[in-house]
C-alpha cells in the first residue's frame, strides 16, 4: 500500500511515542519541507490527535482520537498481513458486499473493510443483522488460503476462537460459542460471524469473513424484537471499550490462529473451541432433511462437525437446524 | 392431468430416491412409475418403465401420456456435464427464501454464473458453473442436505 504523507507521519509519530522527534527529522524522513510537516500536524490536531511539543526536542504523540478511521485503525495495527490494507466508511449497506467487490477486483489477502454503521447488515440466508448502531464493531476481511475448499469451514470455528480470546483478554467474562460460531454471554448473543466463499472443486478463489460484535451498546439501543436475546460488552461489564482497539486485537488474535491453522490444521484448536462450547454435554434436538432427532452434544469432530450421540450411535452435523434455546 | 414437466419432476424425484415403484391417482388418472435397479448405473441413467393406466373414459389423455412416455423412454440424458457438490451441506438455489432463484432450467450460463450456494457450518460456498452451457436439469432440491460429490446440476455444454 502506498501511504500518503499524512499516513506516514502518523506512522512515524506512533512508532516513536516513547520519545520526541524533531520537525527536521520528520521533514527528512518524509521528504517534505518543515512547513509542510507543521501543516500536516495542524490537520491531525484538528482531527483529535494530541501532541506534546517541547522546544529543542520536538514533538511527541500522546493521544489519538477514539473515532474509527483509516488512520486510527492503521495506527497500532500489530499484524503482518491482516488489516494492513483497509478501507473505512462512516456508513455502508454491508461491509460483506464491499469485500466481495474488492475481492473480485483482486484485493489482497487481509484486506479489511470497517464501518461505523451498516444499513443492510446480513446474517445467514440474508437475514437482517442489526448493525446500524455506531457502538459496534462491524467489519469484513478477505482471505485467500491455499487449502482445499473442504477445509475452509473450519475457519468459521477459528474466527469464533479469535473472538473468545479477544474478549477474555479484555474482560473477565465467560463467553461461549454456539456451534459453529455465534458468540454468547449468559445465553445472549454478543457477536455473529458470516463466512462466504468463492471456490472451485479444488481451489478457493477467496473467502470473506464478516464479524459483527456489540461493543458499547446500552440496553435501550436494541430493538424490541431482539433486546431479550442480545447483549453488549458494555452491558455485561459496565465498561466502555475503544472499538478500534477491539478490532485491532481481534485481527492480531485471528492472524496468529490462522497462521497456525494453515501449518498445523484444526485439531490443535478443537479442545479450545470445546472449552467454550454452549450446551456441551446437554441433550439437543435438531432437524435434518425435515426430520427431527435428538441426542447428547458430546463435542466436535476434527473437521468441525457437531457430534451428537444417541444410544451409542454418533451423528455428525454439518448443516442442521438445531433447537438451542 | 399431469403436465410434461410434472412428469419429469416425478421421474427425477423417483430417480434420486430409494423408492423403486410409485403409483399415483389424481382426477381419475392412474400413473405408475417403476425403476429397474442396476447398481452400477449413475442415478440419472436408470431406465424407467413407464405405465400410464388411465380410467377407460379418459382415452384422449391416455394417448397423450403414452406419447410422452415414449419420448421419455428413448431420451438419453440431455446433458453432458454434471456439476457435483464440493462439500457436505445444505443446498440453496436462492440467496434467501424471498429472492429469485440463481438459475432455472433452460437458462444459458457462463463459467462465472453462480448456480447455487452450499452451506456447512455457516460457511456459504457460492458455486460457479465453471463451464459455458445451458441448465438442463436441477438434480437436488432447494434446502436439501447434499453429500460430497452429489450431482447438483445437469448442464449441456456449449
Amino acid at each position: 500500500m502506498v501511504l500518503s504523507n499524512r499516513e506516514r507521519l502518523i506512522q512515524l509519530l506512533s512508532q516513536n511515542m516513547h520519545t520526541y522527534v524533531s520537525g527536521q527529522w520528520l521533514s527528512n524522513e518524509l521528504g517534505i519541507s518543515r512547513t509542510a510537516v507543521w501543516k500536516q500536524m495542524k490537520h491531525l490536531e484538528e482531527d483529535g490527535y494530541h501532541f506534546k511539543a517541547v522546544p529543542n526536542k520536538g514533538y511527541r504523540l500522546i493521544d489519538m482520537p477514539d473515532k474509527v478511521s483509516e488512520n486510527t485503525l492503521f495506527w497500532g495495527m500489530d499484524t503482518r498481513v491482516l488489516g494492513q490494507t483497509l478501507e473505512y466508511h462512516e456508513q455502508v449497506e454491508s461491509t460483506q458486499d464491499i469485500a466481495h467487490m474488492r475481492a473480485r477486483e483482486n484485493a489482497p489477502e487481509g484486506y479489511l473493510i470497517v464501518t461505523d454503521s451498516q444499513l443492510k447488515g446480513r446474517g445467514r440466508l440474508q437475514r437482517r443483522f442489526q448493525s446500524e448502531n455506531k457502538n459496534g464493531g462491524w467489519f469484513s476481511f478477505i482471505l485467500r488460503p491455499d487449502i482445499p475448499p473442504l477445509h475452509a469451514q473450519k475457519l468459521t470455528l477459528i474466527t469464533a476462537i479469535a473472538l473468545i480470546r479477544t474478549i477474555k483478554q479484555k474482560t473477565t467474562l465467560q463467553p461461549q460459542i454456539k456451534w459453529p460460531n455465534d458468540v454468547l454471554i449468559n445465553g445472549r448473543k454478543l457477536a455473529g460471524i458470516l463466512t462466504e466463499m468463492q471456490a472451485e472443486q479444488d481451489r478457493i478463489h477467496y473467502m470473506v469473513i464478516g464479524v459483527g460484535i456489540n461493543i458499547n451498546h446500552r440496553p435501550d439501543e436494541f430493538s424490541d424484537d431482539i433486546k431479550d436475546k442480545v447483549t453488549s460488552l458494555l452491558i455485561e461489564t459496565g465498561d466502555h471499550f475503544k472499538r478500534r482497539h477491539f478490532i485491532q486485537d481481534f485481527l492480531k488474535n485471528f492472524e496468529a490462529l490462522y497462521e497456525a491453522f494453515l501449518k498445523e490444521g484444526f485439531l490443535t484448536f478443537k479442545e479450545e473451541w470445546e472449552q467454550s462450547a454452549f450446551r456441551l454435554g446437554e441433550e439437543l434436538t435438531y432437524k435434518k432433511n425435515k426430520q427431527t432427532f435428538s441426542g447428547t452434544f458430546i463435542g466436535i469432530h476434527e473437521d468441525g462437525a457437531l457430534v451428537v450421540e444417541k444410544d451409542g450411535i454418533k451423528d455428525y452435523l454439518y448443516s442442521a437446524e438445531i433447537d438451542w434455546f | 392431468m399431469f403436465t410434461i414437466s410434472e412428469l419429469k419432476q416425478l421421474i427425477e424425484a423417483l430417480d434420486q430416491s430409494t423408492v423403486n415403484e410409485l403409483s399415483l391417482e389424481q382426477e381419475g388418472q392412474k400413473l405408475k412409475l417403476k425403476k429397474q435397479m442396476t447398481s452400477s448405473m449413475a442415478p440419472s441413467q436408470h431406465p424407467l418403465v413407464y405405465q400410464a393406466s388411465p380410467e377407460p373414459q379418459s382415452v384422449p389423455i391416455q394417448t397423450q401420456q403414452e406419447e410422452e412416455a415414449t419420448d421419455l423412454n428413448i431420451s438419453e440424458p440431455a446433458y453432458d456435464h454434471v456439476l457435483k457438490s464440493p462439500m457436505v451441506g445444505t443446498f440453496y438455489l436462492q440467496a434467501s427464501p424471498e429472492s429469485e432463484p440463481y438459475v432455472r432450467v433452460g437458462d444459458v450460463i457462463g463459467q462465472n454464473t453462480t448456480l447455487c450456494t452450499i452451506e456447512a457450518m455457516k460457511l456459504f460456498n457460492e458455486i460457479e458453473a465453471e463451464v459455458d452451457g445451458e441448465i438442463v436439469e436441477i438434480l437436488a432440491e432447494n434446502g436439501e442436505l447434499v453429500e460430497y460429490n452429489q450431482p447438483l446440476f445437469g448442464i449441456k455444454t456449449k
